[in-house]
């Protein structure tokens, strides 16, 4: 369980976050949309540890802040926008950097192999001894991905809830592997973790997001399961488009048309 | 179906993209090189003077027909070559390894002791010692006596290198263009100074430091090394702590923090021990430039970048590499000496050109 209450956060004396609530429950997938420039990656940056805040973020019931860094990277594995890469490492070589914490969560002796098996999950069966600088954005990102999840692969360690936070993990993908991607991630949560995105793809939100935090302007706007927080008004409001929120007569998922737009 | 994972400590050892049994071989081969290369040190010299008769007469108390010859060539190998070697090993391995190590920290496979101006931080500091000792650091050359050399070296080296880190270090990413010109910038400042210090020196003092600035291993005697030789084989023996913090590094600092690395911590720790490694070196030999950054670049070529290998590769490799320059330094001129700095730069200033054309356009400046 990852609660967050009344954070701030404020950069070369600019409030870029404000006062922002916020949980993240076992089993569940919490996104975090908004438009560019609301703060939706600075939160999770605060989250995560690497920024300064104010106010309170307690991880598993401890205070974020008195945590070391190898403590906390036992309890989530955080996957940035972009990360780039000095030297020529090979895939393998990059996957295998997850597990620098040592906490994999795998049975003894399975860790030699994680690497394959979380390269197998991004679809990249066979890329392991390519070299990471010589793929595609798209194939770096899964690798990166591939890195995250080995630190975690676990879902729950010593009988706690393990997190993955996710910062666009879609946004460079293609169609297919945006689905494989955010199926590893529902996969996660149902097998006990907690999973927080930031997503920019309203559709895929409302598939598979079980708890959307909206934020703008650096405040949270609303938060609720995907029915009640997509709506026509405040689409409008946060995201400054009138566009109309459907829903399929199948399953009552809404959707967002961009051709909507009035 | 078989679950894959159940074959997995046997199936790792041939795994695609996994270096780490080929990175093992490097090193023990690197071992045997080193071994040849104390050899060739051991035997070769201006003097004729029988390493082999010598150690023969050590190992198995075989003593040769002439006694004098004997007792000759037994002081050339004991007092005059061997506190050499060791110095010219301890010194190739602290640069060469504070190369990879300050590569991993500033994740940029061009920074380098001596290009980015720690070298020279650490020459002002000695420079400083050996000029001002007699006069207005008398104090402290009285209380620290031969430490007080390296020392100051080292303080030279760990002021540059803190400053540079600041300056061209902005959110955890480091700029390379920054970072080599800061370190232009810090290497002229400190070259300036010593520049001060040497307008001040006398004549003596001048050739000294003229000579101790090409960069030397003569003179190289048991006292040199113990006190230097305790600080590198410290500052050497902390370096692989740092290699899965360095590793992570090169994913940035957010991301090495977030897979649990103190990365605070690793980059000061990192700072003082090659601010410690290059002082110590610069302290006793002057400016070996290169070292340090054509061995790592090599070895990455060979078995990648993963520090747990290429810290100690880099160590066997740096030391081998400048005994046979010192080999070299020694034979080519001789019965004169070449200064050892200028072999290492005449073979190493082209290589960094080589390195800076093939990353033309890869390495973002």
């Amino acid at each position: 369980m990852i609660e967050a209450k009344d954070v701030s956060v404020d950069i070369a004396g600019k409030p870029i976050v404000s006062g922002i609530d916020f949980h993240a429950r076992p089993g569940e997938i919490a996104a975090i949309v908004g438009p560019n420039g609301s703060g939706k990656t600075t939160f999770l940056k605060a989250l995560s540890g690497e920024l300064a805040y104010t106010g309170r973020v307690a991880l598993n019931g401890r205070d974020l802040s008195t945590m070391k860094p190898v403590e906390v990277a036992v309890h989530r594995a955080v996957l940035p926008q972009a990360t780039t890469l000095s030297f020529p490492f090979t895939v393998r070589e990059v996957v295998k950097l997850g597990l620098v914490g040592g906490r994999s969560g795998v049975l003894p002796g399975e860790d030699a192999r994680l690497p394959e098996r979380a390269l197998a999950r991004v679809d990249l069966d066979g890329f392991a001894g390519r070299f990471y600088q010589e793929l595609s954005g798209g194939e770096q990102q899964r690798v990166q991905l591939a890195r995250v999840l080995s630190q975690v692969w676990a879902p729950v360690l010593d009988g706690k809830p393990r997190f993955l936070f996710l910062d666009e993990p879609v946004s460079s993908l293609d169609i297919k592997h945006q689905l494989i991607i955010m199926n590893i991630a529902r996969d996660f949560a149902r097998r006990g973790g907690g999973v927080v995105a930031i997503l920019h793809d309203l559709n895929l939100t409302a598939m598979y997001a079980d708890r959307i935090f909206v934020m703008h302007r650096g405040r949270l706007a609303a938060t609720g399961s995907p029915r009640d927080v997509l709506s026509d008004d405040l689409i409008e409001k946060v995201f400054d488009c009138r566009l109309r929120v459907g829903v399929l007569p199948a399953g009552n998922m809404p959707f967002v048309l961009p051709q909507s737009a009035a | 179906m078989v679950d894959q994972s159940i074959a997995g400590p046997v199936m790792a050892s041939v795994s695609e993209g996994d270096r780490s049994g080929r990175a093992r071989i490097v090193i023990l081969l690197l071992c045997l090189g080193l071994a040849a290369a104390v050899f060739l040190s051991l035997t070769s010299g201006a003097s004729d003077a029988s390493a082999v008769n010598v150690i023969g007469g050590w190992l198995f108390g075989t003593v040769p027909d002439d006694a004098a010859v004997s007792a000759r060539d037994s002081l050339i190998v004991y007092d005059i070559r061997l506190p050499r070697i060791i110095l010219g090993m301890l010194v190739g391995a602290a640069l060469a390894v504070s190369g990879a190590v300050m590569q991993g920290l500033f994740r940029n496979p061009l920074a380098d002791p001596g290009l980015i101006g720690v070298s020279a931080g650490s020459s002002l500091g000695a420079v400083a010692v050996i000029v001002l000792g007699a006069t207005i650091l008398a104090p402290v050359t009285a209380l620290l006596g031969t430490l007080a050399l390296p020392l100051a070296a080292f303080c030279g080296g760990l002021a540059t290198t803190l400053v540079l880190y600041q300056v061209a270090t902005r959110r955890g990413q480091t700029s390379v263009a920054t970072m080599l010109l800061a370190g232009i910038a810090l290497a002229a400042l400190a070259m300036a100074l010593t520049g001060i210090l040497i307008f001040m020196a006398d004549d003596r003092q001048l050739r000294d430091l003229t000579f101790w600035q090409l960069g030397s291993l003569g003179g190289a005697t048991w006292a040199k090394i113990a006190s230097v030789g305790p600080i590198i084989v410290l500052a050497l023996a902390a370096m692989p702590f740092l290699a899965r913090g360095l590793n992570a590094l090169a994913l940035g600092e957010a991301t090495a923090g977030h897979l649990g690395i103190p990365v605070q911590r690793l980059k000061y720790t990192a700072i003082v021990g090659v601010s410690a490694a290059v002082g110590a070196s610069v302290a006793v030999s002057g400016g070996i430039g290169f070292v340090g950054i054509v061995v790592p670049h090599l070895l990455r070529l060979l078995i990648g970048p993963d520090n747990r290998y290429l810290l100690p590769a880099s160590a066997l490799l740096g030391a081998s590499l400048l005994l046979l320059a010192d080999a070299v330094a020694r034979t080519i001129v001789a019965p004169a000496e070449l200064p050892i700095g200028i072999v290492t730069a005449i073979a190493g200033a082209p290589f960094f050109l080589w390195i800076l054309l093939r990353k033309r356009g890869v390495v973002d400046l």
